[in-house]
């Protein structure tokens, strides 16, 4: 798996299994890949994704804050509902770096709330020095 | 569920193993943006990567995220981990090796429940600190 990541109950529906969980069970990283393809389906309904209502700008993106709250988990064949709203806008240092706060909520339509997550996503324009 | 790891003997102070993952090679990166789904030409591309004024391409933020979250897994069982959070400070660059190095810090009661807080930190390329964060874990 792309993380090194080796325990069975995240690669085996067996191991899932005998272990007591359903099916294969999502690491906390998952989220990126609910996102993911989120995306991939307000696409194809040609409505416009977190990324573009932000104008986020793939050049100039980096990660700032990750902040997830887990309530319960996430496994394979699971049918979620993601939510996101941003929250907040602001720049530093005279606008070389721009800030983007979001919220999202993953909910299972029979498990309820299954994460809660804060980002911040940061754009750190070019011509300014590495840190 | 799993046979979970025993922390009650878990104590304020107590170091955890040091995680590894590494060197980071392109072809990584290039699994990782097909298993989540990110596919910014700045961390596949390098000519993207040399367009947007970088020396390379670099690892994604959530790879770093990914590999610092299973070294909370490892330690505690996925079923017993509440919170993660991290803030970013520096990037992982192709060919870094990322380490994980946590710390339990806090002993707390969170929702009814004993956890404790771990302090944790990712380091790129042995010394280029990447990831600063906490987890909470449940520890009954």
């Amino acid at each position: 798996m792309a993380l090194g990541e080796v325990n069975p109950i995240h690669l085996d529906p067996a191991a899932a299994r005998n272990a007591g969980f359903p099916d294969i069970v999502a690491p906390p990283s998952f989220f990126v890949v609910l996102e993911a393809l989120a995306n991939e389906a307000l696409r194809s309904r040609g409505e416009r994704t977190v990324d573009e209502l932000i104008g986020s700008d793939n050049r100039y993106l980096l990660h700032g804050e990750e902040d997830y709250f887990y309530r319960g988990l996430v496994y394979a064949g699971d049918e979620v509902v993601i939510s996101t709203t941003v929250t907040d806008f602001y720049n530093k240092n005279n606008g070389a770096l721009e800030f983007a706060v979001l919220a999202s909520a993953v909910d299972h339509v029979s498990r309820g709330r299954l994460i809660d997550a804060k980002r911040v996503l940061v754009h750190k324009l070019p011509g300014q020095l590495e840190p | 569920m799993t046979d979970l790891p025993d922390l009650a003997e878990a104590r304020v102070g107590d170091v955890l193993p040091e995680l590894e993952y590494g060197p980071i090679t392109r072809m990584m990166l290039a699994l990782y943006a097909a298993a989540s789904g990110d596919h910014n030409p700045v961390h596949v591309d390098s000519d993207a990567a040399h367009a947007a004024g970088l020396q390379d391409v670099f690892a994604h933020g959530m790879l770093s995220f990914g590999v610092l979250s299973r070294a909370v897994t490892a330690w505690a069982g996925i079923e017993r981990v509440r919170r993660v959070r991290c803030r970013f400070s520096a990037i992982t660059q192709v060919h870094d090796t990322i380490t994980v190095r946590a710390t339990i810090a806090e002993r707390l009661v969170l929702q009814d429940e004993t956890c404790v807080r771990l302090s944790i930190i990712a380091v790129a390329g042995g010394a280029r600190q990447t990831l600063k964060g906490d987890a909470w874990v449940a520890v009954e």
